[in-house]
C-alpha cells in the first residue's frame, strides 16, 4: 500500500469505562465518527471491554488490527488489556468537549457516580481541574435515588421539573437528608414538580459549586448523563447566571476525546521520526484486576 | 527470619519496615530511648544526655480502635493512629517521651499521654508560635527547664560541652541528608521519592552517629550502583503534612513522575537549616527549633514590601520562596500541595501556596489525604491528570 | 385575664442588659469606621489585648462571634461557599470559613456586602490574632492576607502543662513572656496608629477589668447551690459582655453586681432556675447558639444546667494589689485564667489542667449528676477534650455523660428531638450513678 492510502485508512479507538456506563468511539484521520457504542457497564465491565470493542469494529467494519492506536479512559481504564495507552477521563473529556466547541474554556461532566470540573485554555488544552468523587450529592446517583424515592422514572424526572412555578428549596447537602427533606415537603403537600424542581436546583449548586473553584469563563459545556436531563441544564445555567451548552451526545466526549488523543499520539510520533509505543494486543477479556 | 542486611539502601529499607526491633536492639545493648513527636522537639538535648531520640509515628495499615477514647475522629488521623500505637502497646520500649508545642493537637497529645500512658518521664516543650524576640528568649528559658527536669530525672549531665558535640553530630546528619538530596539533581534522579523516604523514616530510630553512618553507606551505595530510577517525563516537588510512610510517593512514582524533591517534617523541612553553633549551645537550639524551621505552625511577621506596606505577594514570596527556589534547584516541573484531613497548620496555607506558585509558573494540585491505604487509591485519577497537565 | 404559661427556665432580668450591651458591638464598630476611627478585628485574647486596643480607642469586632450570628441568620452559606470556590479546604473551622467568604466578597465589593447580618463587619485597620487555644486563631487571620493589607499582629499566649507549672520559675517566665508580648502589642499599635499608649488609662482598664470579672466569678460562684438560681442559658447571654468587653468594664461591673444580687436573693429564698430540680448537669464546650430553646425541653424534665463551657469562665480571683505593672497585672490575670484549675489537677494526678479537669473539678462543687458533651463537626479545639472528659468523669467521679454532636456553622447536624430521645434514656443512667457515687462515699 502507499502511504497515501495508509493515511486515509487509519483509525483510532478510545473506550470510556465509566462506573454506569461504557462508550466507544471509532474515529478516522479525519476525525469521522466511524462507530459509536453505548451499553451498561455493570458488574462484569472488566471482562466485557472487549465485547463493546468488537461490535463498534462490527459497525465501522473494520478488523481489530486495522486500528492504529487506542486508548482508554474512565473509572475501568486500567482493565482493558488491549488499551495501548491510559489516560484519564479528566484529559479526555476535555479534547472531546473541545471538538464540539472549539471555543469552550469552561466544562462540567456530571456522570452516575462523579462530577467534574474542567478548565481549558484557549487552545482547547485541559490547564485545570476539580473532582468530586466522594459524594453522592452532586451525581447522577443522587437523581436515581430521587426518581426511585418517588416512583417516577429517571428520564422524566427533568421535564417534570420544568412544569414547577415555585421550586421548594431542598437545602441539604447530602443525598440522605434531602431524601429526608423530600419526604417532608410531600408529607406537607408541596406539588410534586415544585419537589423536583428543588432537586434538580440542589444537583445544580453542587454542581456550581465545583465549577465556581475553578475560574469561570465562556463557552461553558455541560456534558455527562447528567446533561440529557433538560431541568438539570435549565438549573445549571440559572445558578449560574450564564448561557450552558449541551452537545447533541453528551455521553461521548471521554470515548471521542480518548479517540482524538489517540490520533495526535500518533501524528506525533510520526512528525518526530519515532515508532508509535502501542502495547501487545489481544482482545480478549482482562485477566486481572486491580 | 531473613537476616537484616547490614548496610546501605537494604539496612533503611529493613529498618524502614520495622523500626520497632531496631529499637529494642538498641535497648538490650543498654540504650535508653525517648519518643518524640514532629519537628520542634530539639532532640540534640536528647542526644547530649545519651538518649536516643525515637520519632513517634503511626502505622496507616493498621484500623484506630483504641485512640477513640481520648481522642475524636475529627483530628489528625496521623496522631490518631499514633496515639493508638501508644494505647496498643507498641511503644512500650520507650523510656520517656518528649512532646512540644508543634500544633493544637500535638499538644494535648502531651497531657493524653500522660493520663493514659504513663507521667514518669513525660516532657513537654510549650513551644511559642511566633519569631519575636521575646518568643525566641521564652524558647530558650523552657529548654532550660527541660534539660534541668531530664538531668534531674535521669541523673545525665548535660553540660554545655555535650550539647555542642551533639548539636555538631545533628549538623553532620543535616549535612548529609542535603548531600543525599543532591543525589536526586541529575535526571533521573540517583536515588527514588520513595527510597529517600524509607532513609529519612530509618534515621528517626538510630542514634545519631549510626544514623550518620547510614547516611554515608547510601550515598556511595547510591552514587556507584548501576540501577537507578527511570528517568520518567515529571519531576515533582511534594509539600505538606507529614510523610511518614512511602505509600503516596510509591504512587506517585508508578504513574509516572519522579519525586525528587520535597518539604514536609520527615524530608528537607528538618534537614535544610543547620543550628548555629553558638557559644550557649541553647542560644542556636533556641533559635533553630523555633525560627530557622519553616514549619507553618509558625507564625512569620508579614513581611513588607519596599513601601513598608503590606503586600500579599511579597509576604507569600517570604514564606514559599523556597518552593521556587527547590523547584528550580532540582528541576522539578510541577507541585503536589497534601495535607491529611483536618490538618489546619496546612490547610490555610493551600491557597496562598497556590497563588505563589501560579505567580512563579509552577504548576500544582492539592490532595486531601486521610492516612489509609483505599483513600490513596481514589487519588490515583488526580495524580495521573495533573501529571497529563504537566505534559 | 389570661393566664401566662410559666416559662420552664427562669431566666434572670439582669441578664438583658448585659446581653444587650453585646449587640451593640457591631453598630459601634460602622460608626468608628464612618468616622475614620480606627477598627480592630480580634480573635478572643482574653484581655489582655482587648484593654490595650481600647486604651488605644479602637472599636473591637470579633469574627467568632460573627460566625456564630451568621449561622444563626442563615448567612453563613453563602459565605462559607465563597470560601470553598478560593480553595480553602473544608473540614476548616466553620467560623474561619464565614469570616473568610466575607472577606473575600467584601473585597470584591470594596464595601460590607448588602444584607448580611447585623449591618456586617467594617473593614478592619488592624487584626489581632491570638495564639491561645487553636492553631486557626492566628492561621486563619494570616490567610486573610489574600484579602486584606491590614497589619496583623499575634498575640503569644504560655500553655504551660501542669508539670511544667510545677517547676521552679517557670511561671515568672511565662508571665514575663505575656508582659513582653503585651507591650509589643502596645508599640506596635502606637506605631500603626501614630500616637502614644495612655498608660493611665490602660491601668484605670487593667482594674476595672479585674474587678469586673471578680464580681462575674462571685455571681457563677452563686450557683453552687442547691436549688441552683442560675442557668447556663443566663451565662451564655451573660458572658460576653466580659469575653468581648463589649462596654467599659466599670459598666460590666456595675451590671453583673446587679445580677449578684438578683442570684443572691434568689439563693436565700432557694429558688431553681428550673421548677423542680431533678438533675444538675455540666456542659461542654460551645453551646448551640441556634437551638438553645432546646434546654427549654429538657428543663421541662427537671435538667437544670448549672455550670458550663470552661472556656467562656472568668478566672480564679487572685490578689494583684501588690503588683506595680498594670501589664503584668493583667498578663497574671490571663495566666490565671488558664492555670487556675491547675493546683487541683496536680493534687488529683490529672495532667490535662486546663479544657479537661476543670470538669472534674465542677462536677464535684457544683455537685453534677451528668455531663452534657457537645462535640462540633469544624471545631477541633472545643471537642478535643471531650472524650477525656467522658472517660475521667466517669472513671474518678462516676459521674456520666451524654454525647450529642452538632456543628458551629451548619446547623442542621444538631438533631434536638433525636437529643431528648436519648435524654431519657440517660436520666436512668443518672439515677444509676447516682446510687453508684453515694456507694463510692461521694457526697452528691
Amino acid at each position: 500500500m502507499t502511504e497515501k492510502t495508509m493515511t486515509d485508512r487509519r483509525y483510532f479507538a478510545g473506550l470510556d469505562l465509566g462506573s454506569t456506563m461504557t462508550k466507544v468511539i471509532i474515529v478516522n484521520d479525519n476525525e469521522k465518527v466511524l462507530a459509536r457504542v453505548e451499553s451498561h457497564t455493570g458488574a462484569e465491565h472488566r471482562r466485557l471491554a472487549n465485547k463493546v470493542m468488537e461490535e463498534a469494529l462490527q459497525q465501522a467494519k473494520i478488523p481489530f488490527d486495522a486500528v492504529t492506536y487506542i486508548v482508554a479512559t474512565g473509572y475501568g481504564r486500567i482493565n482493558v488489556p488491549f488499551a495501548d495507552r491510559q489516560i484519564t477521563e479528566l484529559t479526555c473529556h476535555a479534547r472531546g468537549v473541545a471538538s464540539f466547541f472549539p471555543k469552550v474554556r469552561t466544562a462540567l461532566d456530571i456522570g452516575g457516580q462523579d462530577a467534574k470540573g474542567l478548565k481549558l485554555d484557549a487552545g482547547g488544552k485541559l490547564v485545570n481541574f476539580v473532582m468530586n468523587d466522594r459524594c453522592a450529592a452532586g451525581t447522577g446517583r443522587f437523581l436515581e435515588v430521587i426518581a426511585k424515592m418517588l416512583g417516577i422514572p429517571l428520564e422524566d424526572l427533568g421535564s417534570l421539573s420544568l412544569k414547577s412555578k415555585n421550586k421548594v428549596n431542598i437545602s441539604s447537602t447530602c443525598t440522605i437528608f434531602a431524601q429526608q427533606e423530600v419526604n417532608g415537603r410531600l408529607s406537607e403537600g408541596a406539588p410534586i414538580e415544585d419537589i423536583v424542581a428543588g432537586i434538580h436546583d440542589a444537583i445544580a449548586r453542587r454542581a456550581v459549586a465545583i465549577l465556581k473553584r475553578l475560574k469561570i469563563e465562556p463557552e461553558i459545556v455541560f456534558t455527562g448523563g447528567v446533561a440529557k436531563n433538560i431541568g438539570v441544564v435549565k438549573a445549571v445555567g440559572e445558578n449560574l447566571g450564564r448561557e450552558v451548552l449541551v452537545p447533541a451526545d453528551p455521553l461521548i466526549s471521554g470515548a471521542l476525546g480518548a479517540g482524538l488523543l489517540g490520533k495526535e499520539i500518533a501524528a506525533k510520533a510520526r512528525a518526530e521520526g519515532k515508532s508509535l509505543p502501542k502495547a501487545e494486543r489481544r482482545l480478549a477479556e482482562a485477566t486481572f484486576f486491580t | 527470619m531473613a537476616q537484616l542486611q547490614t548496610k546501605g539502601l537494604g539496612r533503611a529499607r529493613e529498618i524502614y519496615r520495622d523500626r520497632a526491633r531496631r529499637a529494642r536492639e538498641l535497648k538490650k545493648e543498654g540504650r535508653k530511648i525517648f519518643g518524640y513527636l514532629d519537628i520542634n522537639p530539639p532532640v540534640e538535648i536528647l542526644t547530649a544526655a545519651g538518649i536516643v531520640p525515637f520519632h513517634l509515628l503511626g502505622d496507616m495499615s493498621e484500623p484506630i480502635t483504641k485512640a477513640d477514647v481520648c481522642l475524636p475522629t475529627v483530628v489528625c488521623p496521623f496522631l490518631r493512629s499514633v496515639m493508638d500505637q501508644g494505647l496498643k502497646g507498641k511503644y512500650d520500649f520507650l523510656d520517656g517521651a518528649l512532646f512540644s508545642h508543634t500544633c493544637e493537637v500535638a499538644e494535648k497529645m502531651s497531657h493524653i499521654w500522660r493520663i493514659y500512658l504513663g507521667d514518669s518521664e513525660v516532657y513537654y516543650i510549650d513551644t511559642p508560635h511566633t519569631t519575636h524576640d521575646a518568643a525566641v528568649k521564652q524558647h530558650k528559658y523552657l529548654l532550660e527547664d527541660f534539660i534541668k527536669a531530664l538531668a534531674e530525672s535521669t541523673g545525665a549531665e548535660i553540660t554545655p560541652e555535650r550539647l555542642r558535640e551533639a548539636v555538631a553530630l545533628h549538623n553532620e546528619q543535616r549535612a548529609l541528608v542535603r548531600e543525599l538530596y543532591d543525589l536526586k539533581k541529575p535526571d533521573p534522579p540517583l536515588i527514588s521519592g520513595r527510597e529517600t523516604i524509607q532513609v529519612i523514616v530509618a534515621l528517626t530510630v538510630l542514634p545519631v552517629t549510626e544514623g550518620n553512618e547510614l547516611l554515608r553507606e547510601v550515598i556511595s551505595e547510591v552514587k556507584q550502583r548501576p540501577e537507578k530510577p527511570p528517568q520518567q517525563p515529571a519531576r515533582l516537588l511534594v509539600w505538606g503534612s507529614i510523610m511518614d510512610n512511602t505509600a503516596l510517593v510509591e504512587m506517585i512514582e508508578s504513574i509516572g513522575a519522579n519525586v525528587v524533591m520535597d518539604d514536609n517534617a520527615l524530608g528537607s523541612r528538618a534537614y535544610f537549616e543547620d543550628v548555629e553553633a553558638s557559644d550557649d549551645p541553647l542560644d542556636g537550639l533556641a533559635y533553630h527549633y523555633l525560627v530557622s524551621i519553616r514549619n507553618p505552625r509558625t507564625f512569620r511577621e508579614t513581611v513588607l514590601d519596599k513601601e513598608g506596606r503590606k503586600d500579599y505577594m511579597t509576604d507569600l514570596e517570604a514564606r514559599f520562596g523556597h518552593l521556587r527556589d527547590y523547584a528550580r534547584e532540582w528541576h522539578a516541573n510541577g507541585v503536589i500541595l497534601q495535607a491529611l484531613r483536618y490538618c489546619d497548620s496546612h490547610a490555610y496555607e493551600v491557597p496562598g501556596i497556590g497563588d505563589y506558585l501560579d505567580h512563579v509558573g509552577l504548576p500544582h494540585i492539592y490532595l486531601e489525604l486521610d492516612y489509609n491505604q483505599s483513600a490513596l487509591a481514589q487519588l490515583r485519577t488526580r495524580i495521573q491528570a495533573f501529571l497529563e497537565l504537566l505534559d | 385575664m389570661a393566664e401566662v404559661k410559666k416559662k420552664p427556665i427562669n431566666r434572670l432580668k439582669t441578664m438583658y442588659p448585659l446581653r444587650a450591651l453585646v449587640d451593640g458591638m457591631y453598630e459601634r464598630a460602622q460608626e468608628a469606621s464612618r468616622e475614620g476611627r480606627p477598627v480592630a478585628w480580634c480573635m478572643v485574647n482574653w484581655w489582655g489585648g482587648d484593654v490595650v486596643l481600647r486604651a488605644m480607642d479602637v472599636a473591637c469586632i470579633y469574627p467568632e462571634d460573627y460566625g456564630a450570628v451568621c449561622a444563626a441568620f442563615g448567612a453563613a452559606p453563602a459565605h462559607m461557599a465563597r470560601c470553598d470556590a478560593d480553595g480553602f479546604p473544608t473540614h476548616m473551622c466553620g467560623y474561619a470559613r464565614n469570616t473568610l467568604g466575607y472577606t473575600a466578597i467584601m473585597s470584591e465589593l470594596g464595601e460590607i456586602p448588602p444584607d448580611v447580618p447585623m449591618g456586617g463587619m467594617p473593614k478592619p485597620t488592624l487584626l489581632l490574632g491570638s495564639a491561645y487555644f487553636c492553631d486557626t486563631r492566628y492561621k486563619w487571620f494570616q490567610s486573610l492576607g489574600r484579602y486584606l493589607d491590614a497589619p496583623l499582629w499575634v498575640l503569644e499566649m504560655p500553655h504551660p502543662g501542669v508539670k511544667e507549672y510545677q517547676t521552679e520559675g517557670a511561671p515568672e517566665h511565662d508571665i514575663a513572656f505575656l508582659v513582653a508580648e503585651l507591650k509589643g502589642f502596645a508599640a506596635f499599635l502606637e506605631k500603626l496608629l501614630k500616637k502614644k499608649m495612655d498608660w493611665d488609662r490602660f491601668a484605670e482598664l487593667v482594674d476595672d477589668t479585674i474587678e469586673m470579672n471578680r464580681v462575674w466569678y462571685e455571681v457563677n460562684e452563686l450557683r453552687k447551690a442547691v436549688p441552683c438560681p442560675m442557668h447556663s442559658r443566663d451565662f451564655w447571654s451573660s458572658m460576653p459582655a466580659s469575653l468581648y468587653m463589649a462596654a467599659d468594664p466599670k459598666e460590666t461591673a456595675r451590671l453583673y453586681r446587679d445580677m449578684y444580687d438578683e442570684v443572691k436573693a434568689l439563693v436565700d429564698n432557694r429558688q431553681g432556675a428550673v421548677a423542680e430540680e431533678k438533675y444538675r448537669l455540666a456542659f461542654a464546650e460551645l453551646p448551640p447558639w441556634h437551638s438553645l430553646k432546646f434546654f427549654d425541653s429538657l428543663a421541662e424534665r427537671g435538667w437544670n444546667f448549672v455550670i458550663e463551657s470552661w472556656a467562656y469562665h472568668p478566672p480564679k480571683p487572685i490578689d494583684l494589689s501588690h503588683i506595680k505593672d498594670p501589664v503584668e497585672k493583667i498578663a497574671r490575670l490571663t495566666y490565671r485564667y488558664f492555670t487556675g484549675f491547675f493546683a487541683d489537677a496536680c493534687a488529683t494526678q490529672d495532667w490535662w489542667g486546663y479544657f479537661e479537669h476543670p470538669y472534674l473539678e465542677y462536677a464535684r462543687e457544683y455537685r453534677c449528676d451528668g455531663i452534657f458533651l457537645h462535640p462540633l463537626l469544624t471545631c477541633r479545639t472545643a471537642t478535643n477534650h471531650l472524650m477525656v472528659v467522658q472517660d475521667q468523669a466517669m472513671k474518678r467521679l462516676k459521674v456520666p455523660s451524654i454525647v450529642i454532636e452538632g456543628d458551629i456553622v451548619d446547623l442542621s447536624l444538631f438533631d434536638p428531638a433525636d437529643a431528648l430521645r436519648k435524654a431519657e434514656t440517660f436520666e436512668e443512667t443518672m439515677d444509676y450513678y447516682k446510687e453508684m457515687r453515694q456507694k463510692e462515699g461521694l457526697d452528691w
